[in-house]
């Protein structure tokens, strides 16, 4: 339809899964998240002290649309894209950058962690993480069951009444 | 197309409120997040101006439970309705799975109705997409107004051919809420099932 998923499964999850640890332990960073361009939470990542992350479907849903809006900016400035976008509070910051265009890298971190030091890693990760992207296979095709329906309305009714 | 997510075993469905300014399309997102028990569902997100018209979009993320294995999720969003926010309902339509079009019965609001059904045509088309391609359903909005237009006048500027599944609603009173939901849900369910 609008866009295809990305097919992140396997291998290349893996591979993900293992830069974003990387760079959480390079940057001393909170929380680390890759979201797809739609908001959805393709894989996350938290440091072991992290208090319980904020509703990670939330800050997806926000950091994609912001996102888009920027995309939307950039282009009616006659600007292909605007580079990462941080937003720095009292306490805290954000980092969102884009990944070979399909997805957001977003690391939430406080103050005291240097920005330099961010910037420069996930700039590292980022390079990673496109070879990774662009690399991604068809998605395999799940077979639903015959009974996929009748499950899929049962759920529905328990939830919705 | 859903995202599916293999490695975290997740299908996830993004499903957004349309229609005219003002048709109850966040009174319908409200409604559901007051009457959804709190552990199926998260936090509801509103960006919206001070006077509570919706600036961006409102946000639900809703969880169905396993089917085959799958954890399956809903994400309910609402576009603004005012003519002048066209930009941002371009955005939150990307990636969209299913439809519920609001549309207002109030007399004055008929042209409205057919002009965001036209938009919403013209906006799927830029993401080239035929309206017929995605899942939608058609909420008839408003019912307790007095001199509500009749269901057949709405349907005939909105959908003359009556090629989509409606419900009447009163969505400030919760009537038809979850039936809308519903029928939606499991249509975009049953596409998914086909694989496609
Ligand atoms: N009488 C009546 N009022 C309703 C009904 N549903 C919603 N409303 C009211 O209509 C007004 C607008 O509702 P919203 O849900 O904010 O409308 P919206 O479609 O989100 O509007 P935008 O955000 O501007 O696009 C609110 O005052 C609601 O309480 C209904 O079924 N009957
Ligand atoms: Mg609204």
């Amino acid at each position: 339809m609008i866009e295809p998923s990305l097919a992140l499964y396997g291998e290349s999850f893996d591979q993900v899964e293992t830069y974003l640890e990387d760079l959480l332990e390079a940057t001393g960073v909170r929380y680390c998240l890759l979201v797809d361009r739609k908001g959805f939470v393709l894989s996350h990542k938290e440091a072991l002290w992290a208090p319980r992350p904020p509703a990670l479907d939330s800050v997806a849903t926000l950091v994609a649309s912001n996102a888009a809006a920027t995309a939307a900016l950039a282009n009616m400035l006659g600007e292909r894209t605007f580079s990462e976008q941080i937003h720095q509070g009292e306490q805290g910051a954000i980092y969102v950058e884009s990944v070979a265009d399909v997805a957001l890298l977003t690391l939430i971190f406080e103050s005291s962690v240097p920005l330099g030091r961010v910037k420069l890693h996930a700039k590292k990760t980022i390079a990673a993480l496109t070879v990774v992207m662009q690399n991604l296979k068809e998605a395999p095709v799940i077979k639903f069951d015959a009974d996929f329906g009748s499950n899929a309305t049962a759920l529905l009714d328990d939830l919705l009444g | 197309m859903s995202t599916i997510n293999f490695a975290a075993r997740e299908i996830n469905c993004k499903i957004v409120y349309y229609g005219p300014g003002m048709s109850g399309k966040t009174t319908n997102l409200k409604q559901v997040f007051a009457k959804v028990p709190s552990h199926l569902r998260g936090e509801m997100v509103s960006l919206a101006t001070e006077d509570e018209r919706t600036l961006f979009f409102d946000f639900l993320p809703l969880d169905l439970g396993s089917v085959q294995g799958f954890k399956t999720r809903f994400h309910l969003y609402t576009v603004p309705g005012q003519v002048f926010y066209n930009a941002s309902r371009k955005l939150i339509l990307r990636g969209v799975d299913g439809i519920v079009f609001v549309a207002d019965s109030a007399p004055n609001r008929l042209r409205a109705n057919a002009e965001s059904m036209r938009n919403l045509r013209e906006n799927l088309a830029e993401h080239g997409i035929d309206v017929k391609e995605v899942p939608m359903i058609l909420q008839i909005n408003k019912r307790d107004l007095d001199g509500a237009l009749t269901t057949e006048m709405i349907r005939a500027v909105i959908d003359p051919r009556h090629e989509l599944q409606w419900h009447e609603a009163v969505a400030d009173q919760g009537r038809g809420v979850f039936e809308t939901l519903k029928t939606v849900s499991r249509l975009v369910l049953e596409r998914l099932a086909k694989g496609q």
